[in-house]
C-alpha cells in the first residue's frame, strides 16, 4: 500500500482532524501517515514486540478516530493525547504480562547475565531494545519519549501524568541504567574506547 | 554526543509495517462521520429568519394591521393633535372667494 508522504506539513494535526470529521478522506490518509509511525515506534520500544506494538498502535489510532467528533481544538495537542493513550495501553499490556504492579519492580542495578549474553549476539538496536527492557516501565516510557522520540519534558509530564521534575528524574536514572546495561557489551557493539 | 545519545537518535528510525498502515486507514475511513446534506433554505424561510422568525413576523403583522385600522378609522377618544399627526384630520380650510358677494352683486348689477 502506498502511503503518501506528509503533503501538508504546515497543517496542524487538529485542523486535519477537523477536516476528517467533515468527511475529508485525504485528512484521514495524512493523519494515518503522520501519526501511526510515531505511535508504533513508541509502542515497539516500550513493549519490545512488533506484533503487540501493532495491536496497540491500531487500538490507539482507533480511539483517535472515535473521539474525533468531540475533539476540542486548542485544549491539547493531538500527538500528546495519542502518546498518552499509547503509553497507557502499553502499561496495561505490560501489567497483564507480568501480573504484578510495575511500580513495585526494583530498578536493576546491573544487566542480568542473560541480558549480557544476548547482547553479544545482537546488533546495536537489539542491544538497545534489550537494555530498554531492563528498565522499569515508567522509566522506559520516559526514556523513549525523551531520548528517542525527542519530546520536551513538559510534554512528557502531560503524557505520563506526572510532574516535570519527576520526568527529569526518570529520564536521568533511565539513561544511567541504559548506559550501565550497554557497558558490558561495548566491544561487541563496536565501541572501542571507555568513554560514554 | 555520547555513543548512547547517538544510538538513541538512530533508534528513531523504525519502519512501520505497511499492513498496519493499511489497517489504521481502513479503521479511519470506517469510523469517519458521514457528512450530512444541508438543504438550502427557501427565500421565504430566509426572509422569516431575517425578520426574527414567526414571533417577529407575528408582531410585524399585528403592528401593520393596527396601524392600518387606526389610519382608516381613528378612534374618537384620540386627542385632536394625535389625529393631526396621523394625517387623518377631517378639518378643512375655508377658502375665501376672491370676489366678495358684494362684488358679484356689483358686476351683475
Amino acid at each position: 500500500m502506498n502511503m503518501p508522504l506528509d503533503a501538508e506539513p504546515e497543517c496542524e494535526d487538529a485542523a486535519l482532524l477537523a477536516r476528517y470529521v467533515q468527511g475529508d478522506a485525504s485528512a484521514a490518509r495524512l493523519l494515518t501517515a503522520r501519526l501511526t509511525p510515531r505511535v508504533f515506534a513508541h509502542a515497539f520500544r516500550v513493549l519490545g514486540d512488533a506484533a503487540e506494538a501493532e495491536d496497540v498502535s491500531q487500538d490507539a489510532m482507533l480511539r483517535l478516530w472515535r473521539i474525533a467528533p468531540e475533539w476540542r481544538t486548542g485544549e491539547a495537542k493531538v500527538s500528546t493525547w495519542l502518546y498518552r493513550v499509547t503509553a497507557n495501553l502499553c502499561t496495561d499490556r505490560l501489567r497483564r504480562k507480568r501480573g504484578s504492579a510495575l511500580d513495585d519492580i526494583a530498578e536493576p542495578a546491573d544487566p542480568t547475565p542473560g541480558a549480557e549474553a544476548r547482547l553479544q549476539d545482537r546488533a546495536r538496536y537489539d542491544a538497545l531494545q534489550a537494555a530498554l527492557a531492563t528498565l522499569p516501565e515508567r522509566q522506559r516510557q520516559a526514556v523513549v519519549l525523551r531520548h528517542i522520540e525527542g519530546l520536551a519534558n513538559p510534554e512528557i509530564a502531560v503524557i505520563l501524568e506526572i510532574t516535570t521534575e519527576a520526568v527529569e528524574s526518570l529520564t536521568a536514572r533511565g539513561k544511567r541504567a541504559l548506559a550501565q546495561a550497554l557497558s558490558g557489551a561495548r566491544a561487541q557493539l563496536g565501541y572501542e574506547d571507555e568513554s560514554h | 554526543m555520547t555513543e548512547l545519545d547517538a544510538l538513541l537518535t538512530q533508534a528513531r528510525d523504525i519502519d512501520t509495517p505497511t499492513p498496519l498502515m493499511g489497517r489504521v486507514l481502513e479503521d479511519a475511513l470506517a469510523q469517519q462521520p458521514v457528512p450530512r446534506l444541508r438543504v438550502a433554505p427557501t427565500i421565504w424561510a430566509q426572509l422569516a429568519n431575517v425578520l426574527g422568525g414567526w414571533q417577529g413576523m407575528g408582531g410585524l403583522v399585528a403592528a401593520t394591521c393596527a396601524g392600518l385600522w387606526i389610519g382608516i378609522s381613528p378612534p374618537q377618544a384620540l386627542p385632536e393633535s394625535i389625529i393631526e399627526i396621523l394625517g387623518t384630520t377631517d378639518s378643512y380650510v375655508q377658502q375665501d372667494p376672491s370676489l366678495s358677494g358684494f362684488g358679484w352683486d356689483v358686476e351683475e348689477g
